[in-house]
């Protein structure tokens, strides 16, 4: 029987222009234990193509911090994708 | 050198903005200045006509990111105390989106810490303008803040 990485639950939110592809404003999801920040985009390129594109100008947060890709997930976290800013 | 100050106020709002709440909130007896920025929205857009803007933040994120942002200011500059306000859904032209005031005992401080503060807001706090046109809308051109390095070298 193969060995079955248990998995982790995190929360992931979409701002901007990426919230308006996806259509999604935030959602809990689970992947499995050792998912990186890079791996979880990859799971949403898969679901939305037109996403794929955006990966250059995309910077990601875990916890309200700004995060390298090989992140490793953990559970419970709070995740984001965040397009280049302009506030103010 | 070593000011006393009070806590700073960073706050997202979805009601106008009062600048002059802000301006008093920071001014104390010790200061002897007190700058401002106050950024509003501007009626065109590379030429073209805005008929009014919406913005949208991540606020957990952008209110972590807005008191670091004090708290570096309060590091690198003699000031006093500052107040930080950004303002979030709807906005006709000339409303203010964005308003800092900085206290400080002396003026060259309060210039360049509000200055620097404004300028780290523009660069790091999630937030997001959508302009709205006769004719469509488009996400402003932003900048892509910085993203730390990976954590392992790359292979």
């Amino acid at each position: 029987m193969p060995h079955v990485l248990p998995n982790l639950r995190v929360k992931v939110l979409f701002f901007g222009r990426i919230r308006e592809l996806t259509g999604i404003t935030e959602e809990w999801l689970e992947m499995p234990e050792g998912t990186t920040l890079s791996e979880l985009f990859e799971h949403y390129a898969k679901r939305f193509p037109a996403l794929a594109g955006f990966r250059p100008s995309l910077v990601a947060s875990r916890n309200q911090e700004f995060a390298a890709w090989d992140t490793p997930l953990s559970s419970g976290d709070d995740i984001a994708f965040l397009p280049p800013v302009s506030g103010g | 050198m070593t000011i006393a100050s009070y806590p700073d106020w960073c706050e997202l709002l979805r009601v106008p903005i009062d600048a002059n709440a802000a301006a008093d909130y920071v001014r104390a007896g010790q200061d002897g200045a007190i700058v401002t920025f106050d950024g509003f929205v501007r009626n065109e857009s590379h030429g073209r006509p805005t008929l009014y803007l919406e913005y949208e933040a991540y606020e957990s994120m952008a209110l972590v990111k807005m008191r670091e942002i004090c708290a570096q200011i309060h590091e690198r500059y003699a000031i006093h105390c500052v107040a930080m306000l950004h303002r979030l859904g709807h906005l006709e032209i000339g409303e203010t989106s964005v308003f800092i005031a900085v206290s400080a005992p002396h003026r060259a401080a309060a210039f360049d810490a509000c200055r620097f503060a404004i300028d780290t807001l523009k660069r790091t706090a999630p937030i997001w303008k959508k302009e709205f046109f006769e004719d469509g809308a488009v996400w402003a051109d932003g900048e892509l803040p910085p993203a730390p390095p990976p954590a392992k070298p790359a292979s």
